[in-house]
């Protein structure tokens, strides 16, 4: 089945999955993503067994990096998702994008977000990162790398290694996270059995790109999977 | 065949070929491998390969490795590139290891279809090939080496490196410092043998306990990865990089990938596998001469430093030095402090941590007071190491003479060391001005302190750096 949607995006000529797939890659490896629904263009988004409040994102090739162009929108209620789904629409055509599709998801808990993400290296082969800060990880630069297969200690000295480890432990008030969930996410991406030894030669780069990570849960929110090159 | 087994005749062989050197007077390459190593004592056999002359360097020589009538354990090639893919074809069969010297390989762009052919006439031959554009092999035990002035010695540090220049520096500074090898092999562009190999048989090597390895570009970057992670710290190992740089992927589509630099993912493998990153060639050969004096610690990693000498700055930098890679240099518990304030020490000394105690506090019963102050550190202080520091200059142009305080020190280390057994790391730090007097002094001392057990260090911050190495690892296998 996951070789399907790689397959599938090769066919399209696509060089990453979009993120309704790239989200069923990861839920394939037991990662959190939101629930949702993708709605499909003129289709009225259909939000039976959903919880507001929403995300609406735009689904488009064309727009890789969608909260720069206005391709997000958060904290919605059921009844302005309709119009949010419309105005993507609106959004695409007025840039000269291609509209796919509108994602629409629940949102995840309040939390801290990071970054978890690999590479496959020429060298060292499939390469796992956890950073801190979300869409800033460049900004900050606070990043730990490993080489996969990682253990369960690698998973924990990953989350120790991070200079903003404290922000995850309650600093100044705030509720400390389930650094128990962040370990869970990085051995599902990076473990003997995880998505980046297990799709190797299918993607190039991946990005999880926030994990919002609270007391209760660690949900890849937005999701990026680049395909090797064939 | 085990691992150690399959390798060992790159330095213990039986059988050389040495194809390359000169039979007419000149000293190529070959001829000085001929050289050094029978200088060096090689006992077995070493047969030159010459297309006519019947002998070379007083060695009969063969026109062939067919004509040599054994398996040659090792052949040292150093011909011109264009000869090699023909040579190694013909040692189908006759030849396990070939170390080819000659450049204009991969190492440049109109070589690199060349070194393909080299390669896959190896593979075809089913012979192995160390290099190309590399220096050779230096094993004292295998006595063979490729530069003069190399220590017979054997010891037990086993390096690969893939530049042979920079094995000279290794083998030659090292030497200098009190390291002696195991083995040193130059790899070059490494095309087919390459480091993850190597590492493992320096794994399962019984004579080598710290392994350095010296890399640019490791090809086979997942066995090494494998290797060292299977073997969990089993050993020691010590690796200075070169041409890593801090960018990510240039034409990364991701964060990640902007953000996944050589840099970065070594950093990570050292966390995974304990190797011990340095970033210079000193650093490099510090934390190998520490790893090869002292005895690692699996129960107790070393954190906590007391650092002992003469020079209020120099231990105040010295403080600054450890505490900024991770050692601590904080005051020692009080019954160690108030035991050494009865020592009726001279005013200006200070007891705390750094122990600061001024040249005439180090000259009271001409030296034998630091065995005092060194058995009350032990005892009372229960550090996991001690730096003892010695500003040379300051004894040897003194007016007071007649007594070798400097001797009495080291003694006094000596012996507080044997009396505490296993309770801390010793490491000596002779600090000179550079005159011959300091120098040759050092070197005297160095000598024979390192064969003690008892690194010695230029600086306190090489100290630092080569006990941060040493805790880096502890810490690993403490897990």
């Amino acid at each position: 089945m996951l070789s399907q949607i790689f397959a599938q995006a090769r066919a399209a000529g696509r060089s990453a999955l979009d993120e309704p797939a790239a989200k069923r890659v990861l839920a394939a490896y037991g990662i959190a993503i939101p629930r949702g629904t993708t709605v499909a263009p003129g289709v009225r988004p259909a939000l039976e067994g959903l919880a507001a409040p929403f995300a609406v994102k735009l689904i488009s090739q064309d727009a890789s990096h969608k909260s720069d162009v206005g391709g997000v929108r958060l904290g919605l209620d059921a009844a302005a998702v309709a119009q949010a789904v419309r105005e993507m629409e609106a959004l695409a055509s007025g840039r000269n994008l291609r509209f796919e599709g509108a994602l629409v998801e629940e949102m995840a808990p309040a939390g801290v977000e990071l970054v978890i993400g690999g590479v496959i290296d020429a060298r060292f082969g499939p390469v796992l990162m956890l950073g801190l800060g979300g869409v800033f990880v460049e900004i900050f630069g606070d990043t730990a790398f490993r080489v996969c297969p990682i253990e369960r200690r690698d998973a924990q000295e990953m989350i120790d290694e991070l200079r903003g480890a404290p922000l995850l432990r309650g600093a100044r008030g705030r509720k400390p996270v389930d650094e128990a969930r962040i370990a869970e996410a990085l051995l599902a991406v990076g473990g003997a059995g995880g998505l980046l030894v297990g799709l190797e030669h299918e993607l190039a780069e991946l990005d999880i790109n926030p994990l919002i990570v609270s007391g209760q849960a660690a949900v890849a929110c937005d999701a990026r999977i680049v395909l090797s090159k064939r | 065949m085990d691992c150690y087994t399959t390798y060992q005749p790159i330095f213990r062989p039986r059988v050389v070929a040495v194809v390359g050197a000169s039979a007419s007077g000149g000293v190529t390459p070959g001829n000085e491998f001929i050289r050094h190593s029978r200088a060096f004592g090689y006992d077995g056999r070493m047969v030159p390969i010459h297309p006519s002359a019947p002998s070379v360097e007083g060695l009969p020589a063969a026109k062939s490795f067919a004509e040599v009538g054994e398996m040659v354990d090792f052949a040292y090639i150093a011909v011109g590139a264009q000869h090699v893919p023909g040579l190694i074809a013909a040692a189908a069969g006759k030849v396990r290891y070939a170390q080819v010297m000659s450049s204009g390989f991969g190492e440049v762009a109109e070589g690199r279809a060349l070194e393909q052919q080299v390669v896959e006439a190896a593979r075809t031959a089913g012979v192995r090939i160390i290099g190309p554009n590399c220096l050779g092999v230096y094993s004292p035990r295998g006595r063979l080496s490729f530069i003069g002035g190399a220590s017979p010695e054997p010891g037990s540090v086993g390096v690969i490196t893939q530049s042979g220049g920079l094995g000279v520096d290794i083998i030659l500074r090292g030497q200098s410092r009190g390291l002696r090898y195991s083995g040193l092999v130059t790899l070059g562009n490494s095309a087919d043998v390459g480091p993850a190999e190597l590492v493992e048989y320096f794994l399962a090597d019984p004579d080598t306990k710290v392994i350095g390895l010296y890399a640019e570009d490791i090809k086979d970057g997942r066995a090494f990865f494998r290797a060292l992670r299977t073997a969990r710290g089993a050993k020691p190992v010590v690796v200075l990089l070169g041409g890593q740089t801090s960018q990510g992927r240039s034409a990364a589509a991701s964060h990640t990938g902007s953000l996944a630099s050589g840099a970065e993912i070594w950093r990570g493998l050292a966390r995974q596998t304990g190797i011990a990153l340095t970033r210079t060639l000193d650093e490099f050969l510090d934390v190998l001469l520490a790893f090869q004096a002292l005895a690692p610690r699996r129960d107790r990693p070393t954190r906590r430093c007391v650092l002992f000498g003469n020079g209020g700055g120099t231990s105040v930098l010295a403080a600054d030095a450890f505490g900024s890679r991770g050692l601590d240099v904080t005051p020692m518990p009080r019954p160690a402090i108030d035991a050494l304030g009865k020592l009726a020490l001279l005013p200006g000394t200070s007891v705390v941590n750094p122990i600061d105690a001024p040249a005439y506090t180090l000259r009271q019963e001409e030296g034998r007071i630091a065995e005092r102050i060194l058995d009350i550190v032990l005892q009372e202080g229960k550090p996991d190491a001690v730096v003892m520091h010695i500003n040379l200059p300051v004894f040897i142009a003194s007016t007071i003479q007649g007594v070798d305080v400097v001797q009495n020190l080291v003694d006094a280390a000596l012996r507080a060391r044997a009396r505490h057994p296993g309770q801390a790391h010793f490491a000596l730090v002779l600090r000179s001005d550079g005159a011959e007097p300091s120098e040759r002094r050092r070197r005297e001392l160095r000598d024979k302190v390192v064969r003690q057990g008892i690194p010695v260090y230029d600086e306190m911050a090489n100290a630092a750096d080569a006990l941060a190495g040493v805790a880096f690892y502890e810490r690993y296998v403490a897990g």
